[in-house]
């Protein structure tokens, strides 16, 4: 244990001071860096199968592999992040086997069905941009050397499936016809769950001590913002339409819709029409997860008993 | 239950070009050497690497601190 107090950490730290190893941590620190970490591990290893699900509708074998090329990244990513874990004394087994599929912490957006080619590369457009977007502000922050480091291979790979998205987006929005029309009901549904993504704005936020330990750089506003600079305009070229726009005197991207606002799943649709709802209610669904949470969390499980008894 | 695959934790090492320095890229689990190196390749795969190589993290053994990840290695007896 060390011997500062937490105000003394908090005050290296915006000093410049970095982590090299959980005996450097205060309990604050642990507990914040823990919360943080689960998050980021469990939204890349629940984004593989998720992935997985929807390349089935891979257009041909090549545009196959490369999407399995990106759900190999993000298997590998999960690993880096729950090995982190592990050095903190957090059992990676205890996270990915001993937990009931509602106590993952990724977000409602990968609890969701991809049903198709479309939804997947928005997903790699909308949700690994999310991922970029959250990651390379924790690249450029955080005060855990080892995180810092890790982050670098992460924040490549991401990049990839970033363009991966785009790419096919500008293909399928030059398609025309039925291509295109789909591709606009992906924007529909997938623009206002990245946007809730990025959770409670500023001014409702509880405090998590992420920005007091420097383990991140910018509020989920100042992030949601960085997010619509990039997706609007993309979108904006590619004739799609989104419910966002840019604001001349605000000098800031402005939502078009009540938010946060209900979602009907089913539907794959948001509820504009009735008007904004509270947060509380918007954790209410988000606890109640969404239709794909079993199935996602126990498909990245289910060999793991096969192949320990072939081995042991 | 245990699922026991009894995997322990590797240092990845590697170098990008000739001359280039051999850096600590990162690490993972594996049951054993022969898997270690499969895992470490098909992970680290965002460059071509001219060299990778894995140590097991119970054979670095630290020199001035007395801390950090590899703490657990000291000599028996290290002040
Ligand atoms: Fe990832
Ligand atoms: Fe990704």
């Amino acid at each position: 244990m060390p011997e500062y107090t937490e105000d003394e950490l908090k005050a290296r730290i915006r000093g410049g001071h970095i982590l090299e190893s959980p005996d450097e941590m205060t309990p604050g620190y642990r507990r914040a860096i823990i919360v943080q970490l689960t998050v980021q591990a469990d939204t890349e290893l629940i984004s593989a199968p998720a992935y997985w699900l929807a390349a089935r509708h891979a257009p041909s074998t090549n545009t196959q592999v490369s999407a399995h090329a990106i759900i190999q990244d993000e298997l590998a990513h999960a690993n880096i992040a729950y090995r982190l874990l592990e050095d903190m004394g957090v059992s990676k087994e205890q996270l990915v086997y001993g937990r009931e599929p509602h106590e993952f912490k990724h977000p409602y957006g990968f609890d969701q069905p991809l049903d198709n080619w479309a939804e997947l590369v928005v997903a790699n457009g909308f949700f690994d941009r999310a991922g970029i977007t959250l990651l390379s502000d924790v690249h450029r922050n955080t005060s855990y050397g080892p995180l810092k480091r890790a982050l670098i291979k992460v924040d490549m790979e991401e990049t990839f499936h970033l363009r991966h998205g785009e790419v096919w987006m500008r293909r399928l929005a030059r398609a025309g016809g039925a291509a295109t029309e789909l591709l606009q009901r992906c924007v529909d549904w997938m623009f206002p769950m990245t946007i809730e993504w990025f959770g409670l704005p500023d001014g409702l936020k509880r405090h998590s001590g992420q920005l007091d330990y420097q383990l991140k750089g910018l509020t989920n506003d100042e992030l949601r913002q960085v997010w619509m600079s990039s997706t609007v305009p993309l979108c904006e070229s590619l004739g799609l339409s989104v419910p966002a726009h840019y604001d001349e005197g605000r000098e800031e991207y402005v939502l078009d819709y009540p938010f946060p606002c209900q979602y009907d799943p089913e539907a794959k649709h948001w509820l504009f029409d009735d008007g904004e709802i509270t947060w509380d209610a918007v954790f209410e669904r988000w606890k109640g997860r969404g239709p794909m949470n079993e199935i996602y969390v126990e498909s990245v499980r289910r060999s793991r008993g096969t192949v320990s008894a072939w081995l042991n | 239950m245990t699922w026991g695959l009894g995997e322990g934790v590797y240092e990845v090492f590697a170098r990008k070009n000739r001359g280039e320095p051999l850096r600590h890229i990162g690490y993972i689990d594996a049951p054993g050497d022969e898997l270690a190196r499969v895992y470490a390749w098909k992970t680290y795969d965002e460059e071509n690497w001219f060299e990778m190589c894995v140590v097991p993290r119970r054979a670095v053994i630290p020199v001035n601190r007395l801390e950090g990840p590899w703490a657990r290695n000291l000599p028996e007896g290290t002040e």
